[in-house]
């Protein structure tokens, strides 16, 4: 049971809290902001995000989501599954995001009573009630600006208050009754490539995490069936509501009837092997000393079907005993960050066969250590690719059924870096 | 009620905040709708920012008569806030409530009896019930299902109505509603409820129950299957048929987004997997498990926490599970810090002689880590790996070899302390790298590092050249060491001056005189006395027993007692299983179950120790409390890694013991009386006391120690426990080769 929630500022102040069985005193808050600054008092680079996510304390289990500075805390006194936890206090802010476009103190003030009935809407008693975007929508609508002028000008806004809640159809995640002029669905497959590769280029782990994410514009009740040309490359894979797994399971196609606007079809899982073609190989060298180092990292496009790799952007975290940076780049331009001591490079787009772009400087450390000398570099990457999927996963078809319309169909991929990292 | 508001406002106003409140006061009752619901809004604004607004409460609650949703709505949410901090004045909105519970809208029926349900008041009883009985048994699906939830509420308040009111008997007839929805909340209900019965009969899952907790499963929201599967997994099957049968239809869930979903749905399989007698059937699920628990991995941080927590536990019942998949637990840089200890954790538990050099590659990498913690963990893993795989340990000494020449400080010392381990499990098999060693002789400052060190040159001074050198410079500082080292020096000493009697004379002479004489620490000086008299009364004894072959280490990579595992897969997903602690022993005053509890007592006392010590480390990041008598009996270092254990071991030692102060005060007296009877052995049936643990048994020297048990500090204890009466304890070292677990004992001197 989600007993409660309290939502907290960067600087742990509560903007709102939320109690859905008992009220627990706001003392919490405070024992839980001492244990954030003892825990990140004890070592010198703790930041924020590595705090335990489940702190004890005499009375309860605070368990926590820190994301984009907020923290979502969840005290509770009993026994729960803390994996539920976690996944509803993470679908607070990706509902939010939703609903508002971005996520901030600012803008849960602003929007304090949406905020309010959304929070009621998703949870009853301490058991997540309904938490789908599209179901939500329509119990709690969102502010647009249609809403806003309406307001601002005190007319009547009864435009969406006269709707059945869900729960009434046989399949809650459609509404009856949709209706389009012209009849278009959209599948969009992006690939997240989550590889650690070592200093000669060899991946050391790579897996490709897809998700496809689909807009639904169909009239009616539509039945489709979404078949790949190699479905079996897929390894583990979760899907919609909607989608019928044993269809999946018996001949690897995906069956179902849409909800209507944006959902995420599939998300799939491919273990990509230690000799894959990786889209860019990144070469770093760094010779450190006691004072400082030399380093010169070239980046060089590898197997993209000559595709253009855009976006490509470096970060080398450096070793919190540097002071000083000097680099040159011939390609974009980098930054370094003496706070965060991050070197930071925009390199933009490589496209097939030009100068591959370089970057190379020297660092120093403010004093000599073994400790600096001796530490381990990573690079993170970020880039990417449009049409294009590392996996190789490809849509064959889409078929429908019992509806006789002839939808507009469109299907995008991209390749984008994930967790993706060099070593040095 | 008109008096009591006046009363209420007049109060505000008589208070602060005159202006804003008086403005919105003036917009309630104002003849435009939308002006009246722009001022709900902002009073609901306002109440959120801990503004108090109940002096509006008459005014809000006016607005609640109406035909606009959105109005209604707004008024319900004031009403539901209010509910929990002020459930005396939201009563007085009652009538307007189970007037709503008849509305044709039922979106208003299901908010009016959600909202009375959340008002924790007595009083709310006499009007709930008939509303709640109707809308139980409403038309409408989303109706019945916050009904549903709505008899947990009422439950929460007052069981005896509930029951006579025949609620329980209504939620456990949705339990086959049409609708899989309310099913999933009729068993959330129900499940919730029958936690907290006193009878524990109101909800128990039969095989009717079952079918028709499973025909909802694939229908029902995430949440709803979340339930649905908690409940599958108290549910015991009659026979493996029936359990293949289940396990068949739960596989599905496992490809879920939700985590929580695939995690219980991987405890139901867990569970059911015992009553299965297939093997082949039991190799299917397992290989079917593994890539959604992968897939986990790349979710948030906080869901990969709870995920490498629950893998670790599972990984210790099914070793078999994962088998291909290491790479995906390499560590990113970035990973949080609790993720990449639970990551190592997992890799170490992933390690065999196929991915060993792979592994290796990886433990180095994090060795150059910037997290002490983390770097000091992977140099520990390469020693637990060099242990664990004969073949590989070649390999682990090199990398070992290659930290120790960067020179960074803590990464040496963390290598010695390691190697010491690997001398012991290969004696002999690495001497030549000893003077690499020895040149880091200056830059150890930690005890157990130091210690480490000492304890191979003793153990070696036969091959080192230059070992009274080294010794000397140790000694140097003998009176200033922590007494681990100081242990370690006086043993070493005596091994030197056993092995190079011509030497080292001179030396252990002295250091004896000093600890004997300098030294308050009753361990070290207890320990000097028993030296020195085995040394002078026969040196061969002495021999035998200080330079025996020592007891073999090996690495124990399942921690927890099968008892405690059972009942820890039983809590798959919850956060016993992040603690691997029972959930009793973290959730306060409340028992969790019978079962639990029982399972629990019986749950091995060692194994909970050393999962208890886990748990503090990876929750402050401080070492674990040591167990001081574990330093001193079983070669000075076991306890502060517990995944080394010396072989049998099963104890059910007093929870008192691992108090330092207490064995020091055992200490104490054993000294003084061995100090008074000047016997050697004296002192030694003191320690064999101690060992036993039991205060009483030192209270006089001469009593011997009633039988004791197994215990975990190997075999000294052993010694005192034999129940032999201390006149035949002196004759043992002299007849060394009677009992060899004596002698594996006393060798540790």
């Amino acid at each position: 049971m989600i007993e409660s929630l309290f939502v907290l500022s960067p600087t742990g102040k509560v903007i709102i809290e939320k109690h859905w069985h008992e009220l627990i005193p706001r003392r919490v808050v405070d024992y839980f902001n001492e244990q954030v600054s003892k825990a990140m008092t004890e070592g010198e680079d703790v930041t924020r995000e590595d705090v335990l996510p489940i702190i004890a304390s005499p009375k309860y289990q605070l368990i926590n989501v820190y994301r984009d500075g907020l923290t979502y805390l969840s005290p509770v006194t009993k026994e729960v599954d803390p994996m539920m936890v976690f996944e509803f206090l993470h679908r607070i802010p990706d509902i939010l995001q939703e609903y508002f476009g971005q996520v901030s103190e600012t803008v849960i003030k602003e929007n304090f009573v949406t905020v309010y009935q959304l929070l009621e809407e998703m949870m009853d008693d301490g058991f997540p009630l309904t938490t789908e975007p599209n179901s939500l929508k329509e119990i709690v609508p969102a502010p647009n600006i249609l809403n806003k002028v309406v307001t601002t000008l005190g007319a009547t806004t009864s435009v969406s208050t006269r709707k059945m809640p869900h729960g009434m159809s046989n399949l809650p995640w459609r509404k009856a009754g949709v209706k389009y002029n012209s009849n278009e669905i959209f599948f969009d497959i992006v690939e997240e490539i989550d590889a650690i590769v070592d200093s000669t280029g060899k991946a050391v782990s790579c897996e490709a995490h897809g998700t496809i994410q689909t807009n639904s514009r169909l009239s009616g009740m539509p039945d489709l069936t979404l078949s790949f040309v190699n479905p079996r490359l897929v390894d583990d894979c979760s899907f919609h509501q909607s989608v019928r797994f044993n269809k999946w399971e018996s001949d690897k196609v995906l069956s179902f009837v849409p909800p209507d606007g944006h959902f995420r079809l599939m998300s799939y899982r491919v273990n990509l092997p230690s000799q894959q073609n990786l889209p860019i190989q990144v070469k770093p060298s760094i010779n450190i000393g006691a004072n400082g180092a030399k380093f010169d990292i070239t980046v060089s496009l590898r197997s993209t079907d000559g595709k253009p790799v855009e976006n490509i952007v470096l970060t080398l975290p450096l070793h919190k005993s540097t002071t000083t940076l000097t680099a040159q780049c011939n390609v974009g331009q980098y930054m370094f960050d003496p706070v965060g001591k991050v070197l930071r490079w925009d390199v933009g787009k490589i496209v097939p066969r030009e100068r591959a772009p370089v970057i190379s400087g020297s660092f120093g450390f403010g004093s000599a250590s073994d400790a600096a000398a001796n530490a381990g570099y990573n690079i993170g990457v970020e880039f990417l690719i449009n049409s294009h999927s590392l996996s190789g996963l490809k849509v064959d078809v889409l078929k429908l059924f019992n509806e006789s319309y002839k939808p507009y169909k469109g299907v995008r991929t991209m390749t984008k870096a994930g967790r993706y990292q060099v070593r040095a | 009620m008109a008096d009591f508001l006046r009363q209420n406002a007049g109060r505000f106003f008589a208070n602060n905040k005159k202006g804003e409140n008086a403005e919105l006061l003036a917009d309630l009752n104002s003849e435009y709708r939308d002006r009246r619901k722009d001022a709900v809004k902002r009073v609901i604004a306002n109440m959120t920012v801990g503004k108090d607004v109940s002096s509006l409460f008459p005014q809000v609650v006016k607005n609640m008569q109406t035909e606009d949703l959105e109005m209604k709505k707004l008024v319900y949410l004031y009403l539901m806030n209010y509910a929990k901090s002020n459930p005396d004045l939201v009563i007085l909105a009652v009538n307007t409530f189970v007037k709503d519970t008849d509305h044709v809208n039922p979106l208003i029926r299901a908010l009016a009896i959600r909202t009375m349900g959340c008002i924790r008041v007595d009083k709310i009883l006499d009007h709930i019930c008939e509303p709640l009985r109707k809308c139980l048994q409403d038309d409408n699906p989303y109706v019945r299902k916050t009904a549903a939830i709505g008899v947990a509420k009422l439950w929460d308040l007052d069981q005896e109505r509930a029951l006579e009111n025949g609620f329980v008997t209504v939620l456990q007839d949705l339990v086959s509603d049409s609708n899989p929805m309310v099913v999933a909340n009729a068993v959330t209900a129900l499940a919730e409820m029958q936690e907290s019965s006193v009878s524990k009969d109101v909800f128990v899952v039969n095989v009717a129950i079952m079918n028709k907790m499973l025909a909802a499963l694939n229908e029902c929201t995430e949440w709803g299957q979340i339930a649905i599967l908690t409940s599958l997994a108290d549910y015991r099957p009659l026979d493996s048929k029936e359990a293949e049968n289940v396990c068949e239809r739960v596989i599905p869930r496992l490809q879920h987004a939700n985590g929580s979903v695939v995690l219980s749905a991987i405890r139901v399989l867990m569970i059911f997997m015992r009553y299965i007698k297939s093997e082949d059937f039991i190799k299917g699920m397992i290989k079917k498990m593994s890539p959604p628990l992968v897939s986990l991995l790349a979710s948030a941080p906080e869901v990969q926490y709870v995920s490498l927590r629950n893998i670790n536990l599972i990984l210790q019942k099914r070793p078999d599970i994962l088998q291909n998949d290491v790479r995906v637990f390499f560590c990113k840089y970035n990973d949080p810090p609790y993720v990449k200890r639970e990551k190592l954790e997992i890799i170490i538990k992933l390690c065999n002689d196929k991915n060993i050099e792979q592994i290796l590659s990886e433990l180095k990498e994090y060795a150059s880590e910037v997290d002490v913690e983390f770097v000091r963990k992977a140099v520990r893993a390469i020693g637990r790996c060099a242990i664990m795989i004969d073949e590989a340990s070649e390999r682990c000494v090199n990398v070992l070899l290659d930290l120790i020449n960067t020179k960074v400080n803590y990464v040496v010392q963390e290598a010695i302390i390691v190697i010491k381990d690997i001398f012991r499990k290969y004696p002999k098999r690495y001497e030549a790298i000893i003077p690499t060693l020895c040149q880091n002789l200056d830059s150890l400052d930690e005890p157990e590092a130091k210690g480490s060190l000492i304890w191979i040159i003793g153990e070696y001074a036969e091959r080192i050249e230059n070992a009274d050198e080294l010794i000397e410079n140790f000694l140097e500082t003998f009176l200033e060491e922590n007494s681990q080292v100081q242990l370690q020096l006086l043993t070493a000493t005596v091994k030197l001056f056993l092995k190079k009697p011509a030497q080292s004379q001179e030396i252990v002479h002295r250091v004896l005189q000093t600890a004997t004489n300098e030294i308050d620490n009753p361990d070290t000086r207890d320990r000097a006395y028993v030296y020195w008299r085995l040394l002078s009364t026969d040196p061969q004894a002495a021999k035998a027993v200080v330079l025996s072959d020592k007891p073999p280490i090996s690495v124990e990579t399942r921690t927890i007692s099968p008892a405690l595992m059972d009942e820890l897969i039983n809590n798959i997903s919850t956060l016993a299983s992040v603690y691997h602690k029972p959930p009793k022993a973290f959730m306060g005053n409340r028992a969790f179950s019978a079962d639990a509890v029982k399972t629990a007592a019986a749950a091995d006392a060692r194994d909970e120790e050393q999962i208890i010590g886990d748990a503090v480390l990876d929750a402050s990041g401080a070492p674990a409390p040591k167990n001081v008598m574990t330093d001193l009996l079983d070669l000075d270092f076991g306890s502060s890694e517990p995944a080394y254990t010396s072989p049998p071991v099963s104890s059910s030692k007093p929870a008192s013991n691992n108090g330092p102060n207490y064995s020091a005060d055992l200490f104490d007296m054993s000294s003084d009386m061995s100090g008074s009877s000047s016997s050697v052995f004296g002192g030694m049936g003191g320690m064999g006391g101690m060992g036993g643990m039991q205060q009483q048994q030192t209270q006089h020297q001469q009593q011997a120690p009633p039988p004791a048990r197994n215990d975990p500090f190997g075999d000294l204890g052993g010694l005192g426990g034999f129940g032999q009466p201390p006149q035949q304890q002196q004759q043992q070292p002299t007849k060394p080769t009677q009992s060899s677990a004596e002698n594996d004992l006393l060798g540790l001197f």
